[in-house]
């Protein structure tokens, strides 16, 4: 049955063309909608089994032999997931089918939604490694499909591209980590693998797993320096946005650390990673997102900051960290995911989001205004009990300054810690003050497109539901705690973690006065916000990671086409010498180190004069070839070695061969000379005497290496040819008295057919290469 | 029985000299042609099914005993390559009859086609390395015939580099067979295998094993032979590029795979690691080359090369589980190239252009085309769940288990490399602004998709249905690792 949720949305990607082309009148939303609606609800029934503790596992084979089965597995943390999912699909499905109108392409948007919804069901419900590697890469690419929906812009194929090459480049890295991960277990199934961790840690190639793995985890949940991919994704429509790009698809690598958490928990390099990216990546995007003017590209920045967030509570590992983790990806999925369709409402009813043009939005909107203010406020941590962000960023605080038997390492750099929490959490405040009081407060800045009124009430449906979200799990976090965040926490850590979600700790609490702090600098940034915002032109300055991004994505297409040029130069010439120099340096080392020279004297041929004499003319000749400044004379002085070689046929007593020879050579020259009667004289070619003579030095060399293979060939006979069966056999079984003939025609007579069939085609190829010429043969 | 060893080469070459003399009526050589490759994909299919269930064929030609006679061997590794070999010629066959101009079809197109299937057929199967050589000058002579069909300029300048070069190549193959004989004294490949273990592979046998993997590199186009590719191979129409693309390459990597597996495996140290390295630096060089240029038919040549490099991977890593990777990837890669040309060919037609920078928006109007399109850039990237993961996840794994990182890091960055180069397409061709002329739009490539369809299908069930495929090519390789059982096929004592 699981399986079956897995895959439904798959089926349900094959059937949406036909409802979209069959009931055009209807917008395709709402054959979409049942879909994550009835998974949520299928999924909601295996509370009972997490809450008792069973964990369901279920294979159905796809590769065996190979390792690769299609098996889930379902504990807190992947139900956990797989609820998120359907639940913020529902949602979102049903808000798009406002935000879309019904003459866009509504077939292929939702073909793709669909595809994402079953990869990223996939990801969080597989066991097997190379499983979760197949649905993270389709996450991949139907995120690439989305960015790209309006696909005749420029920004959305490059948004589409960007985030593909990150991502893909992530699960590839990962993928060599699974590899590592298999080979070095035995097994591709993740808790298996979780069981034999001790394996892992005390490999040597332990390092590279973990980096590789989270090299995958950095770039899906845009980790500073790779989450330049985010903003840029925000071309794909808000939707999209809302649901891939803020509460699924970038939480799918803060799924990966969370699920492989119990193998690495406690090593030092795995902390110091996660963490240090975590932290730098929160404080990165914070201040960012302050300097952003489109709303989307604020909502964008944030995410990577509260991803980045999540992302080191996952690094702290403690049981608190991970609780706080766990509660703050619930939360953040609510109030992100409703100030995305706010975003997508201000968007749709005014026409812009720049929040340079906007202002004073609550007269004119002022439900999408009161749904904003919850989302902000909440994504502030605001210190009131009604805002759910409120209580998990409390508890980031607390988690980052507790650390139980904590490594010499860990407590070094202990104290920074809960100072970075601090510093990225008051641009936090910063920009959510900013977002909400620049968009809906003070006086309309500028005469809009459209004239402002409020979205109609289906599109302020799903953040309605996601604002009432925030409320009553911040009134009342323990009910979800107990049900939905505890099993989670519970799958991450291994072992149950008690614990009681309070608002008012008492005044004794630090991470009360954290937030006081936060809440009193922020205000005062925010502020005097004007007075300090030169100060982005030092830090980032002239760095950022897009410009890298950019330079290297350039810089592949640009040195590929140089280096590219530089050896491709389309000279035949040129193309030979290479050939030539590798032939000389690989089979010269390869004699060498093979010691494969070798040279003996017996059973040569006594050197007679004729033979001697015969030979220096040939050598001669040959050499003469190359100096003739003639066609004619060349193929005539070359015919000498060839009319040569047939006298030494004789000499060696073969006169079948110079026979054969002497006709070949004869045939050749004569055609050579028909076909040079019509060539024009040759012209003298300038060349460098430098070229001239490394042309030489090749050439040679080309020689002699082939005339010391040829030696050592002759000298080193370590077994009796076949040859003599043909000599003792070619009369008898071959009824023929010349033993080269009956080799031709009987023995070998399969290569013989062959050969002549060679010619044929060499015929049929010169006779049509002759008729064709001229004629303008349409190309296709 | 074993005379079935030979139909492979027998059918198709009988049907090419028939197509000689009936060249005059059109209609009847498309339907021979037409008829015939199905005839031969079942023929070989069956041929196939038997050597799977009762063991290799060997033909001993003439019925002079092996090793001296000429013989046909029709092993598991052999039948695999010639079905698809032959899969290709199906699909090539329906896409001429759809894209090829009448002139070149009327100068012995299909004839010329016919004798390319049974020279590469005919590579696969013999067992001898001299007979090998001469199937290596049938397919050759067929694809010089092939290349210069039309006599375009720019195929007469590009087939003059082919040419020589491959002349080049095949003296130097001749001459090692020489070579070889003058050291182990025969040139059956089973005899040869015996007798290079009997003595170690000792002397100069490595150096002459060296030139002869220097032949089929060059065929195989490895870095730093594959010089004359690209070019030659994106100069004849696109059927035609096609089918070298998927095959001849082919057939030097085959070659390096037999002759490496079988004969020359006692200085596994210094021979397979040197793979190793041409192997890492022919996909870089290989996929740098497809990045370099906006002509689609020429990014799609280019690539061919990093696929042989991974091929060469498995070989130089020589487990069982990275031969099998190699013959899985032998098997996608001639199936995707093809299919990726016949794409390329059709935006071509359509467009009017091979450049990329003239194309825009194809999906608008053509949108099967550009999912056919999208799908096949996956496969090629090696995406999952298409066929080219299962090659690669195999090929990686092998490379891991013996500890080969290097090869390993090389293979993902390529494989991130190629989506780039093939998205490339994608993104420009089929998004984008619409550029297309109104006539264009209406222009139908229906008939050309199908032989499409038909590699996508295999494609997509050599990943889907891996499991399938799976075991069957492992049992390859378990037998490749292992020289003796094809040894004791051919020579019975």
């Amino acid at each position: 049955m699981l399986h079956l949720a897995v895959l439904a949305p798959f089926l349900a990607a094959v059937l949406i063309p036909f409802f979209y082309k069959a009931l055009r009148k209807i917008h395709t939303g709402w054959f979409v909608l049942p879909v994550p609606l009835l998974l949520f609800l299928f999924l909601s029934t295996y509370f009972k089994d997490v809450w008792r503790g069973v964990h369901n596992v279920y294979t159905l084979d796809w590769i065996p032999s190979l390792g690769i089965n299609f098996s889930l597995y379902i504990d807190g943390l992947s139900l956990f997931f797989a609820l998120l999912i359907t639940g913020i699909g529902t949602l979102v499905v049903l808000y798009s089918i406002y935000y879309l109108h019904i003459t866009e392409k509504l077939g292929h948007f939702y073909v793709y939604l669909l595809l994402f919804m079953g990869a990223m069901l996939g990801v969080v419900l597989s066991d097997n490694l190379f499983i979760l590697y197949t649905f993270w890469e389709l996450t991949s690419i139907s995120s690439f499909l989305l960015i790209g929906y309006w696909y005749y812009r420029e920004g959305s194929k490059y948004g589409a591209l960007k985030s593909m090459l990150i991502t893909v480049f992530g699960g590839l890295s990962m993928l060599g980590g699974f590899l590592l991960l298999y080979t070095v277990t035995g097994t591709p199934s993740i808790r298996e693998i979780i069981e034999r961790s001790d394996l892992v840690l005390n490999d040597t190639a332990f390092p590279w797993i973990l980096i590789l793995i989270l090299l995958g985890a950095f770039t899906k949940s845009a980790q500073f320096p790779f989450h330049t991919w985010l903003p840029d994704a925000m071309e794909a429509p808000t939707p999209v946005s809302a649901f891939l790009h803020s509460a699924t698809m970038v939480k799918a690598g803060l799924y990966l650390v969370a699920r492989l958490s119990l193998l690495f928990a406690g090593n030092d390099l795995f902390f110091i990673l996660v963490t240090g990216f975590g932290l730098l990546t929160l404080c990165w995007g914070s201040y960012m997102a302050v300097r952003q003017t489109d709303l989307k590209a604020i909502l964008a920045y944030s995410t990577i900051s509260q991803l980045g967030m999540i992302m080191a509570m996952l690094g702290f590992g403690t049981g608190v960290a991970i609780l706080a983790a766990v509660f703050h990806i619930l939360n953040h999925a609510t109030f992100k995911g409703s100030l995305f369709m706010v975003a997508g409402i201000v968007d749709h009813e005014t026409g812009t989001r720049d929040i340079r043009r906007l202002g004073g939005l609550f007269t004119f909107m002022p439900i999408t205004a009161t749904l904003a203010f919850f989302g902000t406020f909440s994504m502030a941590g605001f210190p009131l009990p009604i805002f759910n962000g409120f209580l998990s960023k409390e508890m980031f605080f607390e988690s980052s300054r507790h650390f139980e038997h904590a490594s010499p390492l860990v407590e070094t750099v202990a104290p920074v810690l809960p100072v970075l929490a601090v510093l990225g959490s008051i641009f936090t405040f910063v920009y959510s003050v900013m977002l909400f009081f620049r968009t809906f407060a003070g006086k309309q800045r500028d005469t809009l497109e459209k004239k402002p009124h409020e979205a109609p009430f289906g599109m302020l449906v799903s953040p309605l539901i996601l604002v009432s979200l925030i409320v009553i799990i911040a009134l009342l976090p323990n009910f979800f705690n107990e049900r939905l965040l505890a099993p989670a926490v519970a799958a991450i850590n291994g072992e149950h973690f008690e614990s009681h979600i309070k608002f008012w700790h008492g005044w004794g609490n630090p991470a009360l006065y954290m937030s006081l702090i936060v809440l009193a600098v922020g205000t005062f940034l925010y502020l005097i916000r004007t007075k300090w915002e030169s100060f982005y032109q030092i830090l980032p300055g002239k760095l950022s990671a897009a410009k890298s991004y950019d330079a290297i994505v350039n810089g592949i297409f640009k040195g590929s086409t140089s280096l590219t040029r530089a050896y491709m130069t389309g000279s035949i010439r040129s193309y030979m010498a290479y050939i030539l120099v590798f032939f000389i340096i690989l089979i010269s080392v390869t004699m060498t180190v093979t010691d494969g020279f070798a040279m003996s004297l017996e059973d040569l041929a006594p050197l007679a004069v004729p033979e001697f004499s015969i030979a220096v003319i040939m050598a001669a000749a040959a050499i003469g070839t190359v100096l003739m400044k003639n066609r004619i004379a060349a193929i005539l002085v070359l015919g000498i070695v060839g009319y040569g070689l047939s006298l030494l046929f004789v000499f060696f007593r073969a006169p079948d061969l110079a026979l054969t020879q002497l006709i070949v050579e004869t045939v050749t020259v004569a055609l050579f000379l028909l076909c040079f009667y019509h060539l024009p004289d040759l012209k003298k070619e300038y060349q460098s005497a430098r070229k001239k003579v490394v042309n030489l030095v090749i050439s040679v060399s080309v020689g002699v290496i082939v005339t010391l293979v040829a030696i050592s060939s002759h000298s080193t006979k370590l077994f009796e040819p076949i040859s003599d069966y043909f000599i003792e056999n070619s009369y008898e079984l071959g009824g023929g008295d010349n033993i080269v003939n009956v080799i031709l025609v009987d023995f070998r007579g399969l290569d013989t057919m062959l050969e002549i069939l060679v010619l044929g085609l060499a015929a049929i190829g010169i006779y049509s290469m002759i008729k064709l010429k001229g004629k303008k043969g349409e190309n296709e | 029985m074993s005379n079935l060893a030979i139909l492979p080469i027998l059918l198709p070459l009988l049907t090419g000299i028939m197509l000689v003399f009936i060249n005059k009526q059109k209609t009847l050589v498309k339907v021979i042609t037409g008829i015939m490759v199905f005839v031969n994909l079942a023929v070989v299919s069956w041929i196939g099914s038997v050597v799977f269930q009762e063991g290799p064929l060997v033909l001993e030609a003439g019925d002079w005993p092996a090793p001296f006679g000429i013989v046909i061997v029709a092993d598991q590794l052999a039948m695999v390559l010639v079905i698809t070999t032959n899969l290709i010629a199906v699909a090539s066959a329906f896409y001429a009859f759809r894209s090829l101009d009448e002139q070149r079809e009327r100068y012995y197109f299909y004839a010329l086609f016919q004798l390319l299937i049974a020279g590469v057929s005919g590579a696969f199967l013999t067992g001898d390395l001299f007979n090998l050589f001469v199937f290596f000058e049938v397919l050759l002579m067929a694809s010089y015939g092939l290349i210069v069909l039309g006599g375009t300029k720019e195929q007469l300048r590009e087939s003059l580099k082919y040419i020589l070069i491959n002349l080049f190549s095949s003296i130097l193959f001749v001459t090692t067979v020489a070579f070889l004989y003058s050291v182990v004294g025969t040139v059956n490949m089973a005899q040869l295998a015996e007798r290079v273990a009997d003595v170690e592979q000792q002397g100069i046998l490595t150096t002459i094993a060296i030139l002869l993997f220097l032949v089929f590199a060059t065929k195989g186009a490895l870095f730093p032979l594959y010089f004359w590719l690209p070019r030659s191979y994106s100069a004849p129409p696109t059927v035609i590029s096609a089918l070298f693309g998927a095959l001849l390459t082919k057939v030097g990597v085959y070659s390096i795979l037999r002759v490496f597996s079988l004969i020359f495996i006692y200085k596994l140290e210094f021979t397979h690691q040197f793979f190793i390295y041409m192997a890492g630096f022919t996909i870089l060089f290989g996929v740098i080359g497809a990045l370099s240029t906006n002509n689609v038919k020429l990014i799609v040549a280019y690539n061919i090369i990093p696929a042989v490099g991974f091929m060469m991977a498995g070989i130089g890593v020589f487990s069982a589980t990275a031969l099998a990777g190699t013959i899985y990837y032998l098997v996608h890669d001639m199936i995707i190239k093809a299919a990726l040309f016949f794409l390329v060919g059709t935006m071509a037609a359509i467009s009017g252009t091979y450049d990329l920078r003239k194309m825009g928006g194809l999906i608008k109007h053509h949108p099967l085309l550009g999912w056919m399109f999208f799908i096949a850039a996956l496969a090629l990237a090696g995406l999952p769940p298409f066929s080219g993961f299962i090659g690669k996840f195999l090929l990686l794994k092998g490379a891991v288990e013996e500890d080969h990182y290097g090869i390993v890091a090389v293979g993902l960055i390529g494989s991130l490399l190629i989506l780039l180069s093939i998205i490339k397409i994608f993104l420009n061709g089929f998004w984008g602004e619409a550029r297309l002329a109104p006539e264009q739009e209406k222009a139908s490539e229906n008939g050309r998709l199908f032989p499409v369809a038909l590699l996508l299908i295999f494609t997509i069930a050599l990943g889907l249905g891996a499991e399938f495929f799976y075991p069957g090519i492992q049992g390859i390789a378990d037998s490749l690792v292992d020289p003796s059982i094809y040894i004791d096929a051919v020579i019975k004592e």
